[in-house]
C-alpha cells in the first residue's frame, strides 16, 4: 500500500516552458478584454463625475449600455453572487486540478475575472446609495449585505489584484508543491475577503473575516516547512485570539445596544458607561491583529515571507486591509452619532471616537515607525516587504485615527487612508511579485547576494522601480497622492486639534524619508550593480508573470498622473455616505490641487533625506544591527503564553489527573457532605 | 430522655442513615473490590430499608385483602414502596452479580484484587 | 390518533430488538444486520413521526396501561421528549450503520450479536429515561442504561476495559443509589412519584418537610453530578469513553450523558420548581460554579492527553460544562441553549469520534503525535474530524458557534459577565488541542514521506454516517431555527 503512494519527486529547478499554451492565450484574452472594460469604466464613471445620480446621463448616450446598466440596477444579489463564486469556484478548481492542471489555472483565472466583473457591475447600484441583500434565518439572525462605495472601493482593489495574481500564480507555483489545494484555498480566501468587505452587519462581517482567518492559514503554512507551520501557529492563533475579541465585542455591542447593524449608535453607546471602552478595546484588538497594529504585529514579517509569493502579494496587497477595513467600518458607524441629529449634536458623543482616535493616530505613528526600523534591517527582500506592509499599515491606520479623532471633520484622513489602502494594495503587490520572479529566477532572496539583474530581467527592473516610486510617494505616481493626503489629514489633527500631533508629523516625515532609503537598497542591490557570475545563465522575465505585473504597474502611473479622477469618482462619493462634514469636503477635497508646490517640496526633501539615511547607513554598517532577544515580541510575549498554557496544562495532567481518578469515592463523598451540610443550613 | 425518644421515634431513619455511611466507608476505605461491591449493597440496603420504611403507617396492616367472612376495615401500610423495593432488590442482585463476574475478569487479567496494586500496574 | 401509543410501541420494538437480534444474527449471520436496521428506522420513523403529531397537535401526557398516574407510570410527550428521542435513534442508526463493519475490527465475532443486542437495551433505557415522567421509573431505566453501557465498555476483552468498566459500575450504583436516596426523601415529603404530581405538592411539601427536600436536593445532585460528568466527579469518563468500542463511544458521550442532563433539568425545574431553586436555594448559582471550573480544567486535561479517544473524552467534561453553564443561567435563554448545545455537542462529538475509530480502524493510531499526515491518507474521514473540531472550536458555519454565541448572550442577559471571559477561554483552549491535530494531519508529511491524496479506505458504510453527521453540524450551524424553533416551545415547560 506504502508503495504505490511513492513517486519521484519534482525536480524544484525544472526550466520553465516558455510555449504559448492554452492558458497563456486564455490570460492574454482576459487581460485584453479586463484592460477594455476598465477602460469603459474609467469612462462611465468620469462622465459620472460627483454626487449620485450623475451617471443617468450614460444611459441618454447609449442605449444597450442603458438597459445593461438598468438590468444590473435590478439585481440585489449581486454581492451574494460575487462571494459564493469564488467559494464554489474554489472545490472545483481543485477537483479539476487532479485531471488537468493547465485547465484549473485557466478556470482561476477565468473564475476571478468573472467575480471581478460581477463587482463592476455593481458600480450603478452603489452610485445610486447601496445594494442591500438580506437572507433570512442563516444563524438565527440572517445574513446581511450591503455594499456602499467604501467596500465597492475596497472589493475593486481585492478583485483586480487578485485577477492579476491568477495569471501571475500559475508560472511561480510550479516551485510548490500541492497546488491543488493552494488554488481552492486562494479561491475561499477570496470569497472570505469579500464576504467581509460586503458585509452589511457586524455578524456577518465576523463570519466571514473568521473565514478568511482559517483559509489564509492553509496559505500561510502552504510550504510545510519548519518554518512555515511556525509561523503559520502564530498566525493562527493570533488570529483566533482576534477573532474571539471580536466576538466578545459584538456580543457586549448586541447586549448593551441591541442591533448589530452599521448604524451610528454614539448616542446608545455613551448610555453604556466604561463598558463602552470595553468594546472599543475588543473590536480595535481583534481588527488589529490582522492589521499588523504594532504590539499584535508580531505574526506579520513571520507570516508573509514564508508564504508562497502569490499568497504573500494576497496577503500584504489585500488581506491585512481588511483589518484596517473593519477599523473603518467601525469607527464610521458605532461610534458617530445619528446623521440626523447632526444639528443639535451634543458635543460629548463625539467623546469616544476622539479618545480613541488619539489612540489609534499614536499607535499608527508608533507602527510606521517601528515597521520601517525593522525594514531597514533586513537582508531578506520578503521579509523586508513585509516589515513594509507593517510600516504602511501604520500610515492607514494613522489615517483611520485623524478620521475617528476629528469626528465630523475627519474627511481627509478618511479619504486619505482609503487611498492609501488602494495604493498600497498595488504597489505592495506588485513588489511582491517582483521578489518572487527574482526568487524563482536565482532562489535567492537575501539583497545583497544579488546584483545586476536588470540586464537579465529588464521589465522586473522596469516594474519594480515603478512599485518602488510609488510607494516611496514621488509626484506622477500613486503613492504621492495617498501620502499627501495623509499629510494633510496629521496635519490637520493638529491644527484642529491637540498640538502634540504635531510631532506625530515630524514623525511621518521622517519615516517617508527611511521608506525612500529602503527601496534604494532594495533596488540598488538587486537590480544595479555587478551580476554575480553564478546568475549568467539564468531565464529571464516571464511572459505572463510580466503581464500581471505589466498590468498592476499600469495602474500605478495611471493613478498617479490623475490622482483627482480616483478621488472625486469614488472617494469623496464614499465619505459622503458617512457623517463627514459636506462643507469640508467641498472646500478641500473636490479637485484638489495634488500638484502643489508645498507638497512636491516636502517630497523633494524626504527623498534627499532618505540618499542621506542610505548614505550614512551604508558607510557605518547601521543596516546589520540585531536585536537583542528581548526586543522580539515572540520571545518576550508569545513563546512564554504558549509555554504558560501548553506546558502547564500537561504538568497539571500528569500531576492532577490519576490523583483524581484515583480519589473518585473521595470526591463523591466530600461532595455529597458539603452540598448536604450547605442545603441544610441555609434553614 | 427526649433525646432518646427522639431517636427511638426515628430509628429507621437513623438506622438508614448509618447503614449507608457504613456502606461508603467500606467503599471509601478497602481498596479490595469485593469488599467495594460489599460496600455497595450496604448501601443499597440502607436506601431500601428507608424506603420501606417511609410507606409503613403506624397500625395498619399488611395491604392484603381479607376473605369474604372479615374484610379489612382498618388502615393498611402503603403497599407502593414495598412493590417498588422488589425492583429495587433485582436491580441491586443484577448489579452485583455483573460487579462480580467483572471481578473475575479483573483477578484473571490483573492477578489482584486490590485497587491499588491495579492502579499501580496501569501507571507503569 | 394512533400516534398517541407511539412511545410505548418504540420502546417494546427496542426491547423486542434486544431480544431477538441474538436469536436472528445466529440464524441469519450477517443478513441479520438488515434486521438491526430496519428495526432501528421503524422506531426512528415511529419517533418522526411522533415528532411531527407532537408539533402539530400539542403535548400530552401518556399513561401507561391506563392506569392513574398517581399509582401508574406516565410518559410526558412533550416536545423536547420527542425531539431528543427522534434525536436519539437517528445518531444510533447512523452509528450502528458505522459499527456494522468496525466492530468486526473491534471484538470477538461470537460477541457481535450480544453487542447489538445491548445497543438495543441502551436505547430503551435512553428513550424510557427521555420519555418517563416518574421519578422511580427513572430510576429503573437509568439503571439499564448503567449496567448496559457498562457491559459494551467491558464487551472489549481488554485489561483497561474491565477497570474501566468496573469503576463505571462502582460510581454509577453509587450515583443511582444517591438518587433514589433522594427520591425516597421526596416521595416521603409529596406522597407521589409522578413529576407532575410532585410539584403541585411541593409548595406545601417546603412548608412542611424543607429538610427531606433539601436532603433529597443534596443526594440528588451528588447522583446526578455523577451520571452527567459534572466536573470533579467526572472521573469514570475518560476511562470509559476511550476504552469503549468507537462506536459506542460516539454513542455513550454524545448521547447517554446528555439524557441524564435531562432527567437534571427536570428535577431541578419541572419537579422542585423555579420558586424554591432560584428563589430560596440560589442552586443554579453552584451549578454555573461548577460548570465554569469544568468548562476550564476539561480543556486543561484535555491538552495534556497523548490518546486521542481520551482527549475527546475530556473534551466531553469540558462541552458539559457549557450544558451546565446554560443551565446554571437559570433563564429562558439559559434553558435553550443549554438543550441546544446538547444537540450540538451530541452531534460533534460523534463526528469527532466516527473519525477518530476510522483512523483507529485504518491505522491502528491512537496516539495524537503519529496522526501527522493523516489527512492525505484518508481526506474524508479526517475533513469530517475538522469540521466537528472546528465546531468545537467556535468557528462560524458549525453548530459548535451557535452553542457559544446563544450561551455568551445568555450570560449576559442575566447578567454575569465573568462567564463570558471563561467561556472565551475555554474556545480558545479547545483551538489549543483541536488545531495542532488538524494542522498535523493536513500539513505535515506522513510517516513514510510521501504525500499523495488516496481513498480514506474504510468501507462506505463507514464513511456514509460520518458524512451524513458532518453534514447536519453544518446545517445546524447555518440554520439553527430548525432546532432552536422546537426548543423554544419546550423551554417553557420547565420554567
Amino acid at each position: 500500500m506504502k508503495d504505490l503512494n511513492r513517486k519521484p519527486k519534482e525536480n524544484f529547478l525544472q526550466r520553465i516552458p516558455e510555449s504559448l499554451d492554452s492558458f497563456c492565450v486564455n490570460c492574454i484574452l482576459v487581460f485584453i478584454l479586463t484592460i477594455f472594460l476598465v477602460g469603459i469604466f474609467i469612462f462611465i464613471t468620469m462622465a459620472s463625475g460627483i454626487g449620485p445620480g450623475g451617471n443617468l446621463i450614460f444611459d441618454a448616450k447609449f442605449s444597450i449600455a442603458g438597459t445593461f446598466v438598468n438590468l444590473i440596477n435590478n439585481i440585489p444579489y449581486l454581492p451574494f453572487i460575487a462571494i459564493l463564486i469564488p467559494l464554489i469556484g474554489g472545490p472545483i478548481e481543485a477537483y479539476i486540478g487532479r485531471k488537468s492542471e493547465t485547465l484549473r489555472d485557466s478556470t482561476v483565472v477565468n473564475s476571478t475575472f468573472v467575480t471581478f466583473l460581477i463587482i463592476l457591475a455593481m458600480y450603478p447600484q452603489v452610485a445610486e446609495g447601496s445594494i442591500d441583500y438580506f437572507i433570512p434565518g442563516v444563524f438565527g439572525v440572517g445574513l446581511y449585505f450591503t455594499v456602499d462605495m467604501l467596500g465597492f472601493i475596497m472589493a475593486m482593489t481585492a478583485g483586480i489584484l487578485w485577477l492579476m495574481v491568477t495569471i501571475y500564480t500559475r508560472d511561480y507555483m510550479k516551485i510548490e508543491r500541492h497546488r491543488n489545494r493552494f488554488s481552492l484555498w486562494m479561491a475561499v480566501t477570496f470569497g472570505g475577503i469579500l464576504g467581509t468587505i460586503f458585509a452589511g452587519d457586524i455578524l456577518t462581517m465576523f463570519l466571514f473575516f473568521e473565514m478568511m482567518t482559517l483559509t489564509s492559514y492553509m496559505l500561510v503554512a502552504h510550504n510545510q516547512s519548519k518554518e512555515s507551520m511556525l509561523a503559520g501557529n502564530n498566525y493562527i492563533y493570533m488570529g483566533v485570539a482576534g477573532g474571539l475579541s471580536i466576538l466578545l465585542g459584538i456580543i457586549l455591542l448586541y447586549v448593551y445596544t441591541g442591533t448589530l447593524q452599521f448604524v451610528p449608535l454614539a448616542a446608545e453607546l455613551n448610555e453604556a458607561g466604561w463598558i463602552k471602552y470595553v468594546i472599543t478595546l475588543f473590536f480595535v484588538l481583534g481588527f488589529g491583529v490582522k492589521a499588523g497594529m504594532l504590539p499584535l504585529h508580531i505574526w506579520l514579517p513571520k507570516a508573509h515571507p514564508v508564504a508562497p509569493t502569490p499568497a504573500s502579494a494576497l496577503l500584504s496587497g489585500i488581506l491585512i486591509k481588511v483589518g484596517a477595513f473593519g477599523l473603518l467600518r467601525i469607527i464610521t458607524s458605532f461610534f458617530v452619532p445619528d446623521i440626523s441629529s447632526l444639528g443639535e449634536l451634543d458635543p460629548t458623543l463625539w467623546s469616544v471616537s476622539e479618545n480613541l482616535g488619539a489612540v489609534i493616530i499614536w499607535v499608527g505613528i508608533a507602527t510606521m515607525t517601528v515597521g520601517v526600523f525593522m525594514a531597514l534591517q533586513q537582508s531578506h527582500m520578503k521579509k523586508m516587504l513585509a516589515y513594509h506592509s507593517i510600516s504602511q499599515m501604520g500610515y492607514i491606520v494613522m489615517g483611520i485615527g485623524v478620521a475617528a479623532y476629528l469626528g465630523d471633520y475627519g474627511a481627509m484622513g478618511f479619504t486619505g487612508s482609503v487611498y492609501h489602502i488602494v495604493n498600497h494594495a498595488l504597489f505592495k503587490g506588485l513588489l511582491f511579485m517582483v521578489a518572487g520572479l527574482v526568487y524563482l529566477r536565482t532562489k535567492e532572496q537575501d539583497m545583497y547576494k544579488l546584483g545586476g539583474l536588470w540586464r537579465k530581467m529588464p521589465f522586473t527592473a522596469l516594474v519594480c522601480l515603478i512599485a518602488a516610486l510609488g510607494i516611496t510617494g514621488m509626484p506622477g505616481f500613486n503613492g504621492f497622492a495617498s501620502k499627501s493626503m495623509l499629510h494633510h489629514a496629521i496635519i490637520e489633527a493638529y491644527e484642529y486639534g491637540h498640538s502634540s500631533f504635531r510631532y506625530a508629523e515630524v514623525m511621518f516625515t521622517i519615516v517617508s524619508a527611511g521608506t525612500v532609503c529602503s527601496f534604494i537598497k532594495l533596488f540598488g542591490y538587486v537590480f544595479l550593480g555587478k551580476l554575480p557570475e553564478k546568475y549568467e545563465k539564468i531565464d529571464g522575465d516571464n511572459g505572463m508573470m510580466d503581464m500581471a505585473m505589466a498590468g498592476l504597474a499600469i495602474l500605478i502611473v495611471a493613478i498617479g498622473q490623475a490622482p483627482n479622477y480616483f478621488l472625486n469618482a469614488f472617494l469623496i462619493p464614499a465619505a459622503r455616505q458617512f457623517v463627514y462634514d459636506p462643507y469640508f469636503i467641498n472646500n478641500y477635497l473636490v479637485d484638489m490641487n495634488f500638484f502643489n508646490y508645498a507638497d512636491i517640496s516636502i517630497m523633494f526633501w524626504i527623498y534627499l533625506f532618505g540618499f542621506g539615511i542610505f548614505f550614512i547607513g551604508s558607510r557605518y554598517h547601521l543596516f546589520h544591527l540585531t536585536m537583542p532577544d528581548w526586543m522580539d515580541v515572540e520571545t518576550t510575549l508569545y513563546r512564554p503564553i504558549y509555554n504558560l498554557v501548553y506546558k502547564n496544562a500537561i504538568k497539571i495532567t500528569d500531576r492532577y489527573e490519576m490523583t483524581i481518578i484515583k480519589e473518585d469515592v473521595i470526591i463523591y463523598t466530600v461532595i455529597l457532605t458539603v452540598a448536604l451540610i450547605i442545603l441544610t443550613r441555609i434553614i | 430522655m427526649d433525646f432518646f425518644e427522639m431517636i427511638i421515634d426515628r430509628i429507621n431513619y437513623f438506622g438508614a442513615a448509618t447503614l449507608f455511611v457504613i456502606g461508603l466507608y467500606t467503599v471509601l476505605t478497602h481498596p479490595n473490590l469485593l469488599k467495594k461491591v460489599i460496600g455497595l449493597n450496604i448501601m443499597e440496603t440502607a436506601v431500601f430499608l428507608f424506603m420501606v420504611s417511609v410507606g409503613y403507617v403506624s397500625g395498619g396492616n399488611a395491604p392484603i385483602l381479607g376473605t369474604v367472612k372479615e374484610p379489612i376495615t382498618a388502615s393498611y401500610v402503603n403497599p407502593l414502596p414495598t412493590a417498588m423495593i422488589l425492583t429495587g432488590i433485582v436491580v441491586a442482585v443484577s448489579i452485583t452479580a455483573y460487579a462480580l463476574s467483572l471481578i473475575i475478569k479483573i483477578y484473571e487479567v490483573y492477578g489482584t484484587v486490590e485497587l491499588d496494586e491495579i492502579l499501580e500496574m496501569r501507571g507503569e | 390518533m394512533a400516534y398517541l401509543q407511539f412511545p410505548l410501541f418504540i420502546l417494546f420494538i427496542l426491547l423486542l430488538g434486544a431480544v431477538i437480534t441474538p436469536l436472528l444474527m445466529k440464524r441469519f449471520n450477517k443478513k441479520g444486520q438488515y434486521f438491526i436496521i430496519s428495526i432501528l428506522m421503524v422506531s426512528l420513523s415511529l419517533s418522526g413521526y411522533l415528532l411531527f403529531q407532537v408539533m402539530t397537535q400539542g403535548s400530552y401526557m401518556y399513561n401507561v396501561g391506563n392506569w392513574s398516574p398517581t399509582i401508574g407510570i406516565q410518559f410526558s410527550i412533550d416536545e423536547f421528549s420527542t425531539m431528543m428521542v427522534f434525536f436519539i435513534l437517528l445518531m444510533t442508526t447512523l452509528v450502528v450503520i458505522y459499527s456494522l463493519r468496525d466492530i468486526e475490527h473491534e471484538i470477538l465475532p461470537m460477541q457481535i450479536p450480544v453487542y447489538y443486542s445491548l445497543i438495543f437495551l441502551l436505547l430503551v433505557g435512553m428513550v424510557g429515561i427521555t420519555f418517563t415522567n416518574d421519578l422511580f421509573n427513572t430510576y429503573v431505566f437509568m439503571e439499564i442504561l448503567a449496567m448496559t453501557s457498562c457491559a459494551i465498555i467491558s464487551i472489549k476483552r481488554k485489561k483497561a476495559n474491565f477497570m474501566a468498566a468496573f469503576k463505571y459500575l462502582m460510581l454509577n450504583t453509587l450515583a443511582s443509589i444517591s438518587f433514589l436516596f433522594g427520591v425516597t426523601l421526596l416521595y416521603m415529603a409529596t406522597g407521589y412519584l409522578n413529576i407532575t404530581e410532585m410539584s403541585k405538592q411541593m409548595v406545601v411539601a417546603w412548608e412542611l418537610y424543607p429538610t427531606n427536600i433539601l436532603l433529597a436536593l443534596g443526594f440528588m445532585a451528588a447522583g446526578l453530578g455523577i451520571k452527567a460528568a459534572v466536573f470533579p466527579l467526572h472521573t469514570w469518563l475518560p476511562d470509559a469513553h476511550s476504552s469503549a468500542p468507537t462506536p459506542s463511544s460516539a454513542l455513550l458521550s454524545g448521547l447517554v450523558v446528555k439524557v441524564y442532563i435531562f432527567v437534571t433539568m427536570k428535577v431541578l425545574f419541572r419537579l422542585v420548581g423555579t420558586s424554591i431553586i432560584i428563589g430560596n436555594l440560589g442552586i443554579h448559582n453552584y451549578i454555573a460554579y461548577f460548570a465554569a471550573v469544568g468548562m476550564i480544567m476539561g480543556s486543561v486535561f484535555a491538552i495534556g492527553q497523548k490518546d486521542i479517544k481520551r482527549m475527546l473524552a475530556y473534551s466531553s467534561v469540558a462541552q458539559l460544562g457549557y450544558i451546565f453553564l446554560g443551565i446554571g443561567m437559570a433563564t429562558t435563554q439559559g434553558l435553550s441553549v443549554s438543550l441546544f448545545h446538547v444537540v450540538s455537542h451530541g452531534l460533534m462529538k460523534s463526528a469527532l469520534f466516527l473519525s477518530a475509530g476510522a483512523v483507529i480502524y485504518k491505522t491502528e493510531k491512537r496516539k495524537i503525535s503519529d496522526l501527522s499526515g493523516i489527512g492525505y491518507e484518508m481526506p474524508l474521514t479526517m475533513i469530517v474530524f475538522s469540521i466537528a473540531a472546528l465546531g468545537m472550536i467556535g468557528i462560524p458555519g458549525m453548530s459548535g458557534f451557535m452553542s457559544k454565541w446563544y450561551l455568551a448572550l445568555a450570560v449576559l442577559e442575566s447578567g454575569q459577565p465573568l462567564y463570558l471571559i471563561v467561556i472565551l477561554l475555554s474556545s480558545f483552549l479547545n483551538a489549543v488541542y483541536y488545531l495542532p491535530i488538524i494542522v498535523a494531519a493536513f500539513l505535515k508529511p506522513r510517516e513514510d514521506g510521501s504525500e499523495e491524496m488516496t481513498r480514506d479506505g474504510i468501507p462506505r458504510t463507514m464513511t456514509m454516517p460520518m458524512v451524513i453527521i458532518a453534514g447536519l453540524i453544518i446545517l445546524v450551524g447555518i440554520f439553527p431555527q430548525i432546532i432552536m424553533n422546537i426548543i423554544e416551545r419546550a423551554v417553557p415547560t420547565f420554567l
